[in-house]
């Protein structure tokens, strides 16, 4: 409990790490429902590993060009990694949706193939970036250790644009999701709705790799959303359940995480595994009592 | 005959500008009950998504007739069984989805609406579904659940396409029976698509039939005489 006191007193050290971690853990389940619900999972695997690319490149950009980053330049830099993740991943979603919509090919194929060349480009960039040991690879492995007050202002502004933008217009996108013929028959642009969802779950994964990393950012994506799925009795309780596991979940991993001197990122995907086994265990045996 | 709701003048229909079938000239008649019938492959769901505005005239003219020259409303009732099981909704949640054509971007149904969709469910004999699973629905429950959707958009024209898939005998005829009901006491204009013959014959009035290549239009008291339907048989034939 001592611990715990510690990580929610005010003057805590790493209590930017806390709220960054919190505020990944609200936002990403919000879209990753959409992701479970067009059955799109492959591509919330592909994503972040293409949004670190991004990062990766936009990092070794000032390299190239013959450009120095000094000690002072530290929200330039963050801005770059900002601008390389949302690029690299909007590009991405909606190349991949376009492709997706014209029916051809295989499309888990080319979510693999986008996941694995993502992921090999992302080393080669760094290997060759001598800057790469002092942050830049824990960014990309999920170590939420140093998050400066601009980063927490940046990751909340972008994630409170996220939850604004699905509050407005969540009927449309559940419509489109849904049943997309008798939503143009009535008169919805469902291309538009469509690319607006794209943004939004691309924004989100770039915002929150750059946060938390590849694979928690996916971790937050997807389990709450599965877990939640299992209790679901409506899309309300659906969404506001898997949004509340995900901000829990990333507030108990960064404690134990603390406690136990673990990485952060890793425990926080660890123990969201837990929850969705344990929520398993539990409808089985709410089935059998029934 | 009442005026006509719909005319298709020598359309073309198809995919990426390729006609699937040509040469369709037919009127729909405002409050009639049209079926439309055909084998699979002979165009019957391009010329159901052309009517609907999901695909593209590929040549000729289709013209809807209302007093502000507007398109009609269409009351879309696809087939229950095209719809994902992972989606969380209720009967209501699902029904709700008619009235989002007029509730605009950024803002809600109002308290008037979802009376009105309520109205709608039990209007379908389908109030008692509004607070279960969509997914846990039987295939006759789900259908009129989506009727009672298509009844909330207000519609011009109520489109079926194969509502009796998927549902067995007892219900199909129930169901039938609903829509015939509807389709007289609202004066609703009906277009149901199906392949079953016996159903079409008991209450449709005009049929729409796609049959190698041909479109056949007319009263079904006209069309379904033995000798018409040796007539296009024999015609088949020679």
């Amino acid at each position: 409990m001592e611990t715990l006191k510690e990580i929610l007193s005010p003057d805590f050290l790493l209590r930017n790490s806390v709220y960054t971690s919190v505020l990944v853990g609200f936002a990403c389940p919000l879209v990753g429902v959409f992701l479970v619900l067009r059955r799109l999972v492959f591509m919330g695997v592909a994503l972040p590993q293409i949004s670190s690319t991004g990062v990766a490149l936009a990092l070794s950009l000032p390299l190239w060009l013959g450009l120095k980053l000094d000690a002072g330049s530290e929200q330039t830099e963050h801005l770059l990694a900002f601008a390389g993740s949302s690029v690299f991943t909007l590009a991405a979603i909606l190349l991949l949706a376009f492709m997706e919509r014209r029916g051809r090919g295989l499309p888990e194929g080319r979510l693999g193939a986008a996941y694995v060349v993502a992921a090999a480009a992302s080393i080669l960039l760094l290997s060759k970036n001598r800057f790469a040991e002092l942050g830049w690879l824990d960014l990309l492995k999920g170590e939420i250790i140093t998050v400066s007050n601009f980063d927490l202002e940046l990751t909340g502004a972008a994630l409170a644009l996220v939850l604004v933008v699905l509050g407005l217009f969540h009927k449309e996108l559940l419509f489109v999701s849904f049943d997309r013929a008798m939503a143009a028959t009535l008169g919805k642009n469902v291309l538009f709705w469509d690319v607006l969802l794209y943004l939004l779950i691309g924004f989100t994964v770039a915002i929150a790799v750059l946060s938390v990393g590849p694979l928690i950012a996916f971790g937050f994506l997807l389990v709450p959303a599965l877990t939640a799925h299992l209790f679901a009795r409506n899309l309300k309780w659906f969404v506001l359940l898997a949004s509340v596991i995900g901000g829990g979940a990333a507030f108990l991993g960064f404690w134990l995480a603390y406690a136990g001197d673990l990485p952060v990122g890793p425990t926080d995907v660890v123990l969201l595994g837990i929850l969705y086994a344990l929520g398993l265990v539990v409808k089985k045996l709410a089935a059998l009592v029934h | 005959m009442n005026d006509a709701i719909i005319t298709l003048d020598n359309l073309a229909i198809g995919y990426d500008g390729q006609a699937v079938l040509s040469g369709i000239s037919l009127t729909i008649a405002r409050d009639s009950f049209t079926a439309l019938l055909g084998a699979n492959g002979t165009g019957k769901s391009t010329l159901l998504k052309t009517l609907l505005g999901l695909q593209p005239v590929v040549g000729g003219t289709m013209q809807f007739h209302s007093p502000d020259g507007a398109k009609p409303v269409f009351g879309y009732v696809p087939q229950a069984t095209q719809f994902d099981p992972l989606y969380p909704l209720t009967g209501f949640d699902v029904a709700l989805m008619g009235v989002y054509g007029r509730v605009g971007p950024m803002k809600f149904p109002s308290r008037a609406e979802r009376g009105f969709v309520h109205d709608c469910l039990c209007a379908t004999a389908a109030a008692e579904f509004a607070k279960k699973k969509f997914s846990q629905l039987s295939g006759g429950q789900k259908q009129r659940v989506l009727i009672a959707r298509a009844l909330a958009a207000k519609p011009d024209i109520l489109v079926l396409d194969e509502p009796t898939a998927g549902v067995d005998v007892a219900a199909t005829h129930s169901l039938l029976e609903f829509i015939s009901q509807i389709h007289a006491e609202r004066n609703l204009t009906v277009l149901l698509v199906t392949h079953d013959w016996p159903l079409v014959r008991k209450h449709a009035q005009q049929i729409i039939w796609l049959h190698h290549g041909a479109v056949l239009h007319g009263p079904v008291a006209e069309l379904f005489t033995p000798e018409r339907m040796a007539a296009i048989f024999e015609m088949e034939v020679g």
